[in-house]
């Protein structure tokens, strides 16, 4: 019991500890690619008429005229103590994110929760049918939407509902954000239908083929000798061990629903995440481009985390089997 | 056990949670009788603008701030002199000015009874210290180098101001309305320091700028309660926004290809006006060949302005052939027909200069619009055996490459700016144009006793550059506005940066 106990402790331990240096390397990587790309803030905020004198006193200010080792350490202390700021509005990081957070975080759990919804039933019956014409319906459309990029899908539902409906606003969140929450959701409603039809095509064909994996394992056919129906087998044995696999892709379907949040936010003028990291590219506003990315990167990586340790918590066979590897075949 | 049925309780589970999905994605899909926004509901009056040029900053004396002056110059933060909507310099802040028989000392009585937003007295001191910022040595202002022609800052008593410059500059009350006057110290404009028409309410970065109407202004109130200028960064959705009502007016419609959903349609008012946007095909005047005037006369001749205009607005816009647009004084219709398209003129003048077989770039940042004025000037210079290589960057890109370091050969663009002829006098701008004689008519300009001595001085040098051909002007973009029908009271032409809201009114 206590060996198992430390055992635990010591795979959480070593998940964190990987998770502390991914994000690390990761936050050089991220400054690095940045420098890379040419054009900096300062020449965008001055703009057409201003003076050389003027850019590289501007550069001072900011100190983007330091050496790059200085930048990155004083970028990492801010982050870490909280006082990044814009290099063009010099407003601090948190306030130009905190209305946005509002508006990014429901649509991106919000078309993560609906594509879940959408996805787990047509997954599981593209399955267990995949030999009807519905089964094989469904693999032709999660094919074509894999297929669509997810902007075209909301100027497509914009279009029809928003511009020749009229049954729901093209975006256009609600100035008093959450205070006025019927306008906020209807405006959230296209945007995380879109996500969601996107995420779908791609969860859909991972739930339906791990819920084949199961299908075809020895302990179902088992189940099925001792007299269950294929549902019920698959209702008490085959489900958890589907599971596995399928909390894997949630995970990372978590992480793209954000990304998809990023994407989709132009389409539909939403002020949000994604719109702020587009227009700080545009103008080359490093440290909040480089937070946003750096955020991004983190929700990611502990998302895979957690997977890791759910994963863990629900199989009892990756806690025992450790370098053996794990079938989903096992001994269940 | 029971017996298997032939449907599956997983169908069933599978169409309930479909069932739930719809239902939850139609959720709040019943709040009214149509989609028609809930925008229009809060405030029958207020006015809300939609626009894709947001301020960066509020932050003063940084750049152009082009996204500032549109939305707050005039309506919240006022200057001693303002630009009106036909162009004229009018006094504002300042009741009256002498300018000394030398043109060197400018005394401004300061307009009594004017408070700031927060109740404080307006006095010369607010004056002086905006002035002295926008020329000091940390100034970041696109206009500093103009406005440095001032060497001191004097207030002798609380209403009076006096300039004194270090020589004659006829376009100072030009340049001066560009300088809003906030509360001495101020370093930005804020919802306590303006002493306009409107009080700035709140600005949420990335989505709306508000404003409310001034109860307690000097001059003649605001029609509209209030307005706000809704901001976009995508044309489409700026689109999609006036047409399901939730926005009211569009202050410039940049997407030729949309504007037809609008043209015909009664419940829209399309505006045609002019613009200050000119886009401009540049040389690099200090590179070969183009420091042969004949090559840049040739390379203007070659190209087919009018269909260039045409194949992106259709019939809108005008063809220009030097930098002033069509509402500037020094404006001359007649500049256009000084290199008029011939490309068998062209041919004989590269062949004459010896430049056969050109081959060079355009950079240019990557557009719709760019697009197709490069795919029209490459397929115009093929005709007369010229190669032009596209090369297509970001915005950010272009400022520093082409701005900064001058590193290009050729450069497409589009200029914003009132008055941007005179940057041709500036041998160190982008374009290295270094022309003796149009910097003595600039100097003339600015030395101008009146009115018509400088409009002279100013035409003569637009004159001069529309035949020596630094750059070459295609067309003066439309000010295209649309507005929902009802809606009146705004400017068709875009003079100058400031968009004037206080004169807008909507009748349901």
């Amino acid at each position: 019991m206590r060996s198992r106990w430390l055992a635990s402790t010591f795979f959480v331990a070593k998940k964190v500890a990987s998770l502390v240096v991914s994000l690390f390397i990761a936050s050089i990587v991220i400054f690095l690619l940045l420098r890379l790309l040419p054009g900096d803030s300062s020449g965008t905020s001055l703009g057409v008429g201003t003076t050389q004198d003027q850019l590289e006193q501007l550069r001072r200010e900011l100190g983007t005229d330091q050496p790059l080792f200085t930048q990155y350490w004083q970028w990492l202390g801010d982050l870490v103590t909280g006082r990044s700021e814009s290099f063009v509005s010099r407003k601090p990081f948190g306030e130009l994110i905190g209305h946005r957070l509002t508006i990014t975080v429901p649509l991106s759990l919000a078309a993560f929760a609906l594509s879940v919804l959408i996805s787990t039933p047509i997954g599981i019956i593209a399955a267990t049918r995949r030999k009807s014409p519905i089964g094989l319906m469904v693999s032709g459309f999660s094919q074509v939407g894999l297929a669509v990029p997810v902007f075209w899908v909301g100027i497509i539902l914009v279009w029809v509902f928003a511009l020749n409906l009229g049954w729901l606003p093209a975006g256009n969140f609600p100035r008093q954000g959450w205070a006025n929450p019927e306008a906020a959701m209807r405006a959230l409603v296209l945007p995380v239908v879109t996500i969601a039809i996107a995420m779908s095509a791609t969860m859909v064909r991972f739930i339906r083929s791990a819920v084949i994996d199961v299908l075809e394992a020895d302990y179902m056919r088992t189940a099925r000798a001792l007299g269950y129906s294929r549902t019920q087998a698959l209702l008490r044995h085959g489900l958890r061990n589907a599971t596995v696999p399928v909390i894997a892709i949630f995970g990372i379907e978590l992480g793209t629903s954000l990304l998809g949040a990023v994407v989709i936010e132009n389409v539909f003028a939403l002020p949000g995440l994604g719109q702020l990291l587009l227009t700080s590219v545009d103008a080359r506003d490093l440290p909040v481009v480089q937070n946003l990315v750096m955020a991004l990167t983190t929700v990611v990586l502990i998302l895979n985390t957690a997977v890791d340790l759910i994963q863990r918590a629900i199989d009892p066979r990756l806690q025992e089997t450790r370098g053996r590897g794990h079938s989903a075949g096992g001994a269940s | 056990m029971s017996t298997p049925r032939r449907t599956p309780p997983t169908w069933r589970i599978a169409v309930a949670s479909l069932a739930a999905t719809l239902l939850l994605a139609a959720c709040g899909g019943n709040g009214g009788s149509s989609g028609s926004g809930d925008s229009s509901d809060q405030a029958s009056e207020e006015i809300i603008i939609g626009t894709t040029n947001e301020p960066t900053s509020f932050q003063r004396n940084v750049g152009g701030s082009s996204g500032i002056s549109e939305t707050t110059t005039r309506n919240v933060y006022e200057g001693l002199t303002s630009i009106d909507d036909a162009g004229e310099v009018i006094n504002t802040l300042a009741e009256s000015y002498d300018v000394s028989d030398d043109g060197l000392t400018y005394t401004f009585n300061i307009r009594p009874n004017v408070t700031f937003h927060d109740g404080t007295a307006l006095t010369s001191k607010d004056a002086a210290w905006s002035i002295s910022e926008a020329i000091g040595p940390e100034s970041k202002s696109a206009r500093a180098s103009d406005l440095r022609v001032i060497e001191a800052v004097e207030t002798p008593d609380d209403s009076t101001l006096v300039l004194t410059l270090s020589h004659r500059s006829h376009s100072l009350p030009f340049f001066l309305a560009s300088v809003t006057i906030v509360k001495d110290g101020d370093k930005e404009n804020t919802s306590e320091n303006g002493t306009g028409p409107y009080q700035l309410e709140e600005w949420v970065q990335g989505d709306h700028l508000t404003l409310v109407r001034n109860e307690e202004y000097w001059g003649e109130p605001a029609k509209n309660p209030g307005v706000t200028f809704q901001f976009f960064t995508d044309e489409t959705a700026l689109n999609n926004a006036l047409l399901t009502d939730a926005v009211d007016l569009v202050i410039q419609q940049e997407s030729p290809d949309q504007l037809s959903q609008f043209e015909n349609n009664p419940d829209y008012q399309v505006t045609d006006g002019n613009s200050i946007k000119k886009w401009v095909w540049t040389f690099n005047n200090k590179q070969e060949p183009f420091t042969d005037v004949r090559v840049r006369q040739a390379l203007y001749t070659a190209i087919d302005r009018d269909a260039i205009r045409e194949a992106v607005w259709g019939d809108y816009g005008v063809v220009i052939g030097s930098m002033p647009p069509v509402t500037e004084p020094w404006y001359d219709a007649t500049f256009a027909d000084i290199h008029a398209y011939d490309p068998a003129a062209a041919r004989d003048l590269l062949k004459e200069a010896g430049a056969t077989d050109l081959s060079f770039d355009i950079t240019y940042v990557a557009g719709g619009t760019q697009e197709i004025i490069v795919q029209q000037i490459t397929s115009d210079l093929a005709d007369v055996g010229v190669t032009l290589n596209p090369v297509p960057i970001d915005d950010s890109t272009w400022y520093e490459k082409v701005y900064t370091n001058k590193d290009y050969e050729t450069t497409l663009m589009d200029h914003n700016n009132p008055r941007d002829v005179l940057w041709y006098a500036n041998p160190d701008f982008y374009w290295q144009y270094d022309n003796p004689e149009v910097q003595e008519l600039k100097v003339a300009s600015d030395e101008a006793g009146t009115d018509e001595e400088q409009t002279e001085s100013i035409h003569e040098l637009s004159k001069i550059i529309a035949t020596e051909a630094p750059s070459a002007w295609l067309f003066q973009a439309p000010q295209i506005r649309i507005a929902r029908a009802g809606v009146s009271g705004y400017s068709a032409d875009k003079v100058a940066e400031p968009f004037y809201v206080a004169n807008i009114v909507k009748s349901e």
